[in-house]
């Protein structure tokens, strides 16, 4: 117990003591939100509300709809990039330290998977700060149901991190694999578009994609569908189906719980094997 | 006197080659124990199965009476471990990393603290306690390396050429530490090393090479093996003077870039007659007593810096690359 702690405090005293990173980390959303989001804006608008026919679609705002997904976007990125710090420390000898102590692997794994899921919330939580600027309005206890969301997503994608680090001896070739993973999974999650009127084949992708369910979490807890006009919420692609069965929160805190226990085990198994 | 560390046919392989091939030996508690041999003898794989971070092919260890591979976490707990790389969290502070280091081994939270400062001032690092390691220089990370493996009082200190890369007198430091703990903490080291006069601090020291052990001794006994002094004479025709030595003193002489080598009993003697004696110029005589490098040459032909020298010289040549 002891073990799991103190691996997890290391990663979050690294975190934050990392000034460049904690910066570094608006820049991807901020260009997404602001640069790219704002940019899109005005066309989405006109494509939607152009008919003139429905006063709902004109509420439509591309960059509200943005920010829940770019909220997912930094979890993700945060949350599997965490297990980057076990493929340096493997590069920069720590992991021999930790290794050959005492402490159960299983430990270490555990540890190290909390670490990232940590971090992961924080930053987050740190895109809290584009608020103002984007006219959503956030309330405490949205934010106080994001934090166990932001939780458990993240702990799925620490776990993938985990795995895929196991694996892999330098830190280029981690990065490689986790770009290559993460970028077509999160276009295809409804992140960065609206999902409706998909082609066949992109509709099977959306839905077998995990994060996909994570992002439309996010987005129930800060766009509120349900109190929302049905045209409005259908042009959003809020309402997700499956085999006919409209996706409920529930479902998906279901789906991504059984997710991270699939990937902990797994990551924890392969951890326990790897060699000092 | 306990046996401490306990190995018996210990061998390791690897798809194609055996790099460890079968050891036995004893260390007692209390014992500085070298291992001396050239890059690539085995010393580090051996170290490696000793210390459980890989799994010997055949035979098996015991450290503090637990097995290496049955017990492991017990073993785990019983060592201390330095590596030649090092294995500090440089963006941690050297405060941060010992206390890391004393949750990791189940230290008791109430005597942390004191633990702490007592490892920094056999190192003399307290004043230190509180910078970033990344700010140390290298014989201090070399230090504060020491004092987290002794954190969790081991029985047994293993120190995989601990100077490596440090400078003549931060080497002479570092040893000054290593001698102070044995006498402070009664603690067992076990160290492997390719220089010379480290081996020599040894109490004893077992010789390696390709992978077996081919001697096993304290520093003494292993230099009156090579038999009295060691002479080195340079001559201005070489190869004559070799064959003369050779058939008229009856010796074994080896020829070293520009010099001829042997051993004798009474060297001083020795040398006034072959002085006396000789056709041939002599250009240079030298006279000393036998070091381990000698006892390594006497036992293999070869000297033992000569690899690691050229391995390095190669590296850094291919360094810098193509000018």
């Amino acid at each position: 117990m002891e073990g799991i702690l103190a691996v997890w405090q290391r990663d979050v005293i690294k975190f934050f003591r990392n000034r460049a990173q904690l910066i570094g980390s608006f820049a991807m959303p901020f260009m997404f939100l602001i640069l790219f989001g704002s940019g899109m804006s005005g066309a989405m608008s006109s494509m939607l509300g152009g008919g003139g026919e429905s006063g709902a679609l004109a509420e439509f705002d591309f960059v509200q709809f943005m920010f829940p997904g770019i909220i997912g976007m930094t979890v993700f990125n945060t949350a599997i990039f965490s297990a980057l710090s076990v493929v340096q420390d493997k590069e920069f000898g720590y992991m021999r330290e930790i290794l050959v102590s005492p402490m159960s692997r299983v430990s270490v794994a555990i540890g190290k998977v909390l670490g990232g899921s940590t971090v992961a919330v924080f930053q987050g939580l740190m895109m809290l700060i584009f608020v103002p600027f984007i006219g959503v309005s956030i309330t405490i206890s949205m934010v106080l149901q994001l934090i166990p969301i932001m939780f458990l997503v993240a702990f799925a994608l620490s776990s993938i991190g985990l795995l895929i680090a196991t694996a892999l001896k330098t830190a280029q070739g981690f990065q490689m694999v986790i770009q290559v993973l993460i970028f077509p999974m999160l276009f295809l999650s409804g992140a960065l578009f609206p999902l409706n009127g998909l082609p066949t084949w992109m509709d099977i992708l959306v839905k077998i994609n995990p994060l996909t369910y994570s992002v439309d979490m996010f987005k129930k807890i800060i766009l509120e569908p349900e109190k929302m006009d049905p045209a409005l919420r259908q042009a959003m692609g809020l309402d997700i189906e499956v085999f006919n069965h409209v996706i409920t929160f529930t479902d998906e805190i279901i789906a991504v719980s059984i997710l991270s226990i699939v990937f902990v085990v797994l990551a924890t198994i392969r951890f326990n094997k790897a060699e000092a | 006197m306990n046996a401490i560390l306990e190995v018996k046919g210990l061998t390791k392989n690897y798809k194609d080659f055996q790099a460890v091939k079968g050891i036995d030996l004893e260390v007692e508690e209390g014992e500085i124990f070298g291992f001396l041999g050239p890059n690539g003898a085995g010393k580090s794989t051996t170290i490696n199965m000793l210390s459980t971070i890989i799994k010997p092919s055949t035979g098996y260890a015991k450290v503090n009476g637990f097995d290496n591979v049955k017990e492991k976490n017990k073993v785990r707990a019983s060592i201390g471990l330095i590596f030649q790389e090092s294995t500090l969290d440089e963006k941690l502070t050297a405060n941060e990393n010992l206390m890391l280091h004393c949750k990791f081994y189940g230290i008791e939270k109430s005597i942390r603290e004191e633990r702490i400062v007592e490892v920094l001032e056999i190192v003399d690092l307290v004043d230190k306690r509180k910078n970033i390691v990344e700010t140390f220089s290298g014989g201090m990370k070399r230090r504060l390396e020491i004092a987290r493996g002794l954190l969790h009082y081991p029985r047994v200190l293993f120190l995989d050429e601990p100077t490596v890369g440090l400078d003549p007198q931060t080497r002479a430091h570092i040893w000054e530490y290593i001698l102070k703990l044995k006498e402070k903490a009664g603690i067992t080291i076990f160290l492997t090393t390719h220089y010379m006069d480290e081996a020599e601090i040894c109490d004893r020291v077992a010789v390696m090479d390709h992978g077996k052990l081919i001697a096993l001794n304290t520093p003494e006994a292993l230099k009156a093996k090579v038999g009295g002094d060691i002479i080195e004479i340079t001559a201005e025709d070489l190869p004559k003077a070799k064959e003369i030595i050779e058939s008229s003193y009856n010796l074994e002489v080896q020829k070293k870039d520009d010099k001829l080598s042997f051993q004798v009993e009474k060297g001083s003697e020795f040398l006034v007659q072959l002085v006396r004696e000789m056709d041939i110029a002599i250009t240079s005589v030298n006279l000393r007593r036998p070091t381990l490098n000698d006892v390594f040459l006497h036992l293999t032909g070869r000297e033992i810096r000569e690899e690691s020298v050229s391995k390095k010289d190669m590296m850094r040549k291919s360094m810098r690359g193509p000018h």
